[in-house]
């Protein structure tokens, strides 16, 4: 099974997305001309500033939009809207309030009325998350990071070929965030899927991700793919993790060497 | 619940001395109400006193009621005295019953009942005051006039008279009451649910909606009374119109306010456009949905009153109406206690189903 996870590719050709502003007849150009591609396996993290268009992209990889030109193709299939096959987490839980933990997670399998091993899946995923005293409360009874573990596995018992996780770590404390970064890691060595984020830490892209996709704004689009080699898990005060960072900076133009 | 809050549970250093001391190994699996009696602070002989008073003051005010009732003379005629004695006698014995049943309890360290009886007291003793003071201004003194506002003593001996009449009363009363209610909150839910998820719908009906909404229930009654084949049927229209409108709007608007954000979530988690409305849109609405059935009932509450006493030829309102024509205001007091009585009964039945379905609205005090 996991072999199979790791043929998926993700090809986005030429993409570009406008959005029409609400108030004026004015539009937005959120990507333009964005190619880029990615296979199963990998972990990809999005950094740039806001309005680089980095929600855009994993909006339109999970088909909640559209693009307005160009083609997002996986495994030479272009999308034509959601699927439980590419699972996305958002920065806020959106756990539904009036369910249980429990029945959160197993809310994908209930709208399909897929019994089968349902309750071994729901063991499982409480598991991961170490929730299991929690399953019968409330998301208003849930804390920060506890939500947002149901929600990422809320979305993993569907077991998505692709992640798609949007800044899922954006509003957590600090001690929280670095314990969910590893447990993250940890989900994904075990499948394998190709892992999509974006994030506003680039410390976090670094390390997280096989690859960092640098970002800019007005229009959006990518100005750097940068590889990230060495095995997890990663220092973050290692010489070539300081290196990596450092890189990235200068890319933003934030970094040492302003030209 | 609230007389939880009013207790004030001070934190304080857990009593090790005491014979059933927690040691800190013991806390581990303590329960909520474990951890409040050991939280408690020892009350002091002055607290007890109080807290011993307030628990008999009822009784006393009771027998204050009692005596002031038999022992001042009367201004007017009085007929079979002893009916009033024995709805106080008996008030007071429930009480009584009440009271030792929570001290028992209380005992085996279920404080629950005690509590809440604790909380409750102070206003059965101002009832019973009340009961005293309306005796004192009707039947003692002529302050307020036999007959016109009779005493509780006449009221409960119409009641005594008139039960069988009152009983099929009511039974009309709440019989038109839920066939309008349920009939205009289902009408309701459907056109609601369907304005809010679908544009369509929403462009047809919406001026439906803002044309009939606003025209007060009652304004329609001079018209049904002509244009209605039976006045049964016509307070039904009626009711049900009102409901209607109070559930319209309420899931229109709750199911409009659903965060772009749920929908997103439920899409990419696999939900249909059938399932959005049912699995997101609607539990979602749920809180206002329910808002919406509440303020339907007192609507309709309204709406029965007026057509019974206007047209409806039995229920309550009708009886109303009927014995004050024949100046037995007692029979009519009697009934206006029977319809504060079920209109209270349908109103806390609601609230409770209410809390019952949002339950998962309530913070970390939840115990499912």
């Amino acid at each position: 099974m996991s072999e199979e996870k790791n043929n998926v590719r993700l090809k986005i050709e030429n993409v570009s997305k406008v959005f029409a502003k609400v108030e004026s007849d004015q539009v937005t150009h959120a990507l333009h001309d964005v190619s880029v591609e990615m296979s199963g396996g990998e972990f990809v993290s999005l950094v740039g500033p806001s309005g680089c268009g980095k929600s855009t992209i994993l909006r339109l990889v999970a088909g909640l939009i559209p693009p307005t030109l160009g083609r997002v193709t996986v495994s030479g299939e272009e999308i034509s809207g959601p699927s439980p096959s590419r699972g996305l987490v958002f920065q806020n839980p959106t756990l539904f309030p009036w369910l249980t933990a429990e029945k959160n997670i197993s809310f994908s399998l209930d709208l399909r009325g897929d019994d089968r091993g349902k309750a071994e899946k729901v063991e499982h995923m409480l598991e991961i998350t170490g929730l299991e005293q929690f399953r019968h409360d409330y998301p208003a009874q849930l804390s920060g990071g506890m939500a947002q573990r149901v929600a990422l596995v809320r979305t993993l018992i569907n077991e998505p070929e692709i992640l798609l996780l949007d800044e899922p770590l954006g509003a957590l404390d600090e001690f929280t965030r670095m314990s969910m970064q590893d447990e993250i890691l940890n989900i994904w060595m075990q499948k394998k899927q190709l892992a999509l984020m974006v994030t506003h830490s680039i410390d976090e892209a670094v390390y997280m991700g096989t690859r960092v996709l640098v970002m800019e704004a007005n229009p959006g689009r990518i100005v750097a793919d940068i590889r990230i080699d060495g095995d997890f898990p990663r220092d973050r005060s290692s010489a070539s993790f300081v290196e990596y960072r450092n890189e990235i900076l200068n890319r933003l133009h934030f970094g040492g060497k302003r030209r | 619940m609230n007389y939880e809050s009013e207790c004030d549970y001070m934190l304080q250093d857990l009593r090790v001395n005491s014979e059933n001391a927690a040691r800190p190994a013991q806390l581990s699996n303590l329960t909520r109400r474990q951890l409040k009696e050991l939280e408690e602070k020892e009350k002091t002989p002055a607290q007890k006193l109080k807290e011993t008073v307030v628990m008999l003051l009822p009784l006393l005010c009771g027998c204050a009621a009692l005596l002031e009732y038999l022992i001042l003379p009367n201004n007017s005629r009085n007929s079979r005295p002893w009916s009033y004695v024995w709805a106080l006698g008996a008030a007071m014995c429930a009480y009584l019953l009440c009271l030792l049943l929570s001290l028992l309890k209380k005992r085996k360290g279920e404080k629950r009942l005690y509590g809440k009886l604790h909380y409750k007291a102070p206003h059965f003793s101002a009832l019973f005051l009340f009961l005293a003071l309306y005796d004192y201004l009707t039947l003692k003194t002529g302050i307020l006039t036999q007959p016109f506002v009779p005493c509780m003593n006449y009221i409960i001996n119409a009641f005594l008279a008139d039960y069988k009449l009152l009983a099929d009363c009511t039974l009309n009363t709440l019989k038109l009451l839920f066939l309008g209610y349920f009939t205009g909150v289902s009408l309701g839910l459907i056109t609601g649910i369907a304005c809010g998820y679908s544009n369509r719908a929403r462009y047809w009906l919406d001026p439906i909606i803002k044309f009939l909404g606003p025209i007060p229930t009652s304004t329609w009654i001079p018209i049904i009374m002509v244009v209605a084949s039976s006045l049964f049927g016509g307070a039904v229209f009626i009711i049900a119109l009102g409901s209607w409108f109070a559930v319209t709007v309420a899931s229109l608007t709750g199911i409009s306010n659903v965060g772009k954000e749920y929908f997103e979530a439920a899409r990419t988690l696999g939900a249909t456009n059938r399932q959005l409305v049912f699995r997101v849109a609607i539990p979602h609405a749920m809180p206002s949905i329910l808002q919406g059935c509440t303020q339907a009932m007192s609507s309709s509450c309204v709406a029965i009153m007026i057509a019974e006493m206007l047209g409806v030829k039995s229920g309550l309102g009708w009886y109303m109406t009927w014995q004050t024509g024949w100046a037995s205001y007692d029979k009519s007091f009697a009934a206006l206690f029977v319809i504060c009585l079920i209109f209270t009964l349908v109103t806390n039945g609601l609230e409770r189903i209410k809390r019952y379905l949002l339950r998962w609205q309530n913070g970390a005090d939840n115990n499912v």
